[in-house]
């Protein structure tokens, strides 16, 4: 009877053993060797992540805490494209009881040189990312967040014109503050479900042009008081503050009182379905 | 204790109390100042000089049979750490190495300002200090890089376990650091056996005593539809089944269509967003509902079964659905108690999550064809109730009364009158 139990006693133990997580430290540093552009992607799975303009000298930096036993660092520079791609990849999941992570979070800190002309490319899984780029020459820009939140900071103008920025947001709540910063003459922004801020603020170089998809959840656009807005909405069960903005004859055009003078234009072409878009000035 | 003891104490209570001090005095936590207490006697310990761990610096020979360590390519480290690893664990008298186009050290290794290395560099268990020029990669495995003032590395420098300090230096590929990784470090803590057991037993009891009151009040105030449900149950157990799986897959079509045709109507879409709630409630009142009604479907069956063979119980629905709730929620409990084994613990899940679905899709699908409990096609009542007394119960025949034969010649002929001339 007692090997019985000795042998219940065994399995049970066994049986309870879990995986727990196995945290590592990685970093990657390249020196700055006079590149002058550089396509680069981050592509970050889950955790914390947060993206600064590197000091000087540095082309690029990267500092990683991360689950060994779920994702792996990823640090490629192909110097001859050149291209970079920093961040994680998750890799294929083992057997095994996996313990959801109550410890240390994984996290990234990544410093991008101010010296190359970056098209920048950045994916986020669901992450929880703040991300600094001003300051930093930014040509083309281009973010998908997935269940994340998403703080995009442009601080400092961005010494190029940036082409296009392309943004989308599955279920996230994104919030990219200084837009006008960026000198990005185009945004295109698409959303799936949840908040979305827009914040025109900054140092404009020339009028921008917003195009913006959103199926449901809610749109707000915060631009500075001296601006011209022209705002062109197509939307279906969606609410619409126009904020002091003059409906035209046709019924779907909106424009602010001083647009066809204004040194800085907006004009936006938001599509919605279900949810809400408001337009915010700020002074 | 003695005065003798004391007073040899009392030098190391004093070194305690020195240590603890300045540690007290910046830490935060407990943890932080044993932290610094043993950074301290670490510091000023006899003999704990990090310097004696260090081997003694050597070249590590090669041979044909040693194992090759290629460091032409860094941006692959996880792997590489692997065969330095295996190759790190042989005691320093017979550690061989090969490094293809390159060298290895063993301990402290510096390469001078006037100095050019040509080919990889490996650096096992010391310090590489770089004044002069490496044409390679550089690689140190439980050490530091230093690159000082004027150094060049025309390569990528990696460090296991160590730090890599420019101080001046200069690298035209990558700077990388790798830490060993940490044993096992639990902090997502593993719940133990028992606390999943409790923890899953109060969330299942809870849903259980939820259903037990939904099911009570729907006895008190919905009786009826609750039996007629019930019996739709027990009489067309498949045809229920069936009409619940089309129930499930039809359910968002039928809500697009809905308020679809509510735009379509112009005026019905100030209608839609009680359309919404109404939906919504509608479809978890037939999914609760009709679980219910498996619930008591079940155990009446079983009380009727057990009271046939001979057992006094008392008949009532309360009953029905204690029994019937019971025996939903048994392979909910048995994964309660067993469901922290792994691999089995989720087989166990996934069958009550399945015996589940089955059972509520009956249900739903009962509670449809019964349109709520108010219709009793399906549900086997082909007696009106009125009639079924007991004497209409114990003295008919189950296959009714056999007609007696009509005499030949005595068929009525249809429009004839009888022929006893009665009026």
């Amino acid at each position: 009877m007692s090997r019985e139990f000795l042998l219940a006693g065994a399995i049970l133990l066994g049986a309870a053993r879990v995986q727990a997580q196995t945290l590592r430290e990685y970093s990657s540093t390249r020196q700055d060797h006079g590149e002058s552009r550089l396509a680069a992607t981050i592509q970050y799975t889950g955790g914390t992540l947060e993206v600064v303009p590197a000091p000087a000298g540095i082309l690029y930096a990267l500092r990683l805490t991360y689950d060994a036993d779920r994702v792996a660092p990823v640090a490629r520079f192909d110097a001859a494209a050149p291209r970079l791609t920093l961040g994680t990849e998750t890799l294929r999941q083992s057997g095994g009881v996996r313990v959801s992570h109550r410890g240390t979070p994984p996290a990234a800190t990544i410093g991008l040189g101010t010296h190359a002309d970056l098209d920048l490319d950045i994916e986020l899984g669901a992450a929880e990312a703040n991300l600094e780029l001003g300051g930093i020459r930014i040509s083309r820009l281009k973010l998908q967040t997935g269940a994340s939140k998403t703080v995009v900071r442009f601080s400092d103008s961005n010494p190029i014109r940036c082409s296009e920025a392309e943004l989308s947001a599955g279920a996230a709540e994104l919030l990219v503050v200084g837009l006008g910063y960026s000198r990005c003459g185009e945004v295109d922004f698409t959303g799936g479900v949840g908040k979305v801020t827009l914040d025109f603020a900054g140092r404009w170089s020339g009028p921008i042009h917003l195009d913006a998809n959103m199926a449901m959840g809610e749109l707000v656009l915060r631009v500075p008081r001296q601006a011209g807005v022209k705002l062109e909405l197509d939307k279906f069960l969606a609410s619409f503050a126009p904020a002091g903005l003059v409906r035209s004859a046709d019924g779907r055009t909106w424009m602010s009182s001083g647009f066809a003078g204004s040194s800085q234009q907006l004009v936006v072409e938001v599509e919605t379905a279900f949810g809400g878009v408001t337009v915010e000035w700020i002074d | 204790m003695s005065t003798s003891r004391a007073f040899r104490l009392a030098p190391a209570f004093a070194l305690i109390a020195l240590l603890v001090r300045p540690a007290l005095a910046r830490a935060d936590e407990p943890s932080d100042v044993l932290r610094d207490v043993w950074t301290r006697l670490q510091q000023i310990a006899p003999g704990q000089d990090a310097q004696a761990d260090k081997p003694k610096p050597q070249a590590v020979p090669s041979g044909t049979d040693a194992p090759t360590i290629q460091l032409h390519d860094l941006s692959h480290p996880i792997s590489l750490e692997k065969s330095i690893r295996a190759a790190a664990g042989t005691p320093p008298a017979d550690l061989r190495l090969t490094i293809p186009n390159g060298q290895a050290r063993l301990g402290d290794f510096s390469i001078g300002s006037d100095q050019t290395v040509k080919g990889d560099l490996l650096v096992l268990e010391g310090t590489a200090d770089v004044y002069g020029r490496l044409e390679g990669n550089l690689v140190s495995w439980g050490g530091d890089i230093v690159l000082h003032s004027g150094a060049v590395v025309s390569g990528d420098v990696l460090a296991f376990d160590g730090q890599v300090r420019l101080e001046g230096g200069e690298v035209t590929g990558e700077v990388r650091t790798m830490s060993s990784p940490a044993a096992e470090q639990p902090t997502a803590v593993a719940p133990s056996p028992m606390s999943h057991v409790l923890r899953s037993l109060a969330g299942t009891t809870g849903v259980f005593l939820t259903m037990m009151l939904a099911g009570f009040g729907l006895v008190l105030f919905g009786k009826s539809p609750l039996e007629v449900t019930s019996d739709t149950v027990r009489s067309s157990f498949s045809r229920a089944f069936i009409v619940g799986l089309l129930g499930q897959i039809l359910v968002l079509p039928t809500f697009g269509m809905l308020v679809v045709g509510l735009i379509l109507t112009v005026a019905g879409i100030l209608l839609i967003p009680f359309v919404v709630i109404v939906f919504a409630l509608l479809l978890v009142a037939g999914v609760v509902g009709g679980a219910l009604a498996v619930a008591h479907a079940m155990g009446e069956s079983i009380t009727r079964r057990q009271m046939a063979q001979g057992r006094a119980l008392s008949p009532n629905s309360y009953r029905y659905l204690l029994v019937g709730m019971a025996c939903i929620f048994a392979p909910w409990l048995v994964w309660t108690l067993f469901g922290w084994v792994p691999v089995a613990g989720e087989l166990m899940l996934g069958a009550a999550i399945l015996i589940s679905w089955l059972l509520a899709s009956v249900g739903f699908g009962a509670a449809l064809l019964s349109r709520g409990g108010l219709k009793e096609q399906f549900a086997g009542r082909f007696i009106p109730p009125e009639m079924l007394t007991d004497e209409f119960l114990w003295a008919t025949p189950r296959y009714g009364v056999p007609a007696a034969k009509r005499p030949e010649g005595t068929t009525p002929r249809p429009g004839s009158r009888p022929s006893d001339g009665s009026r």
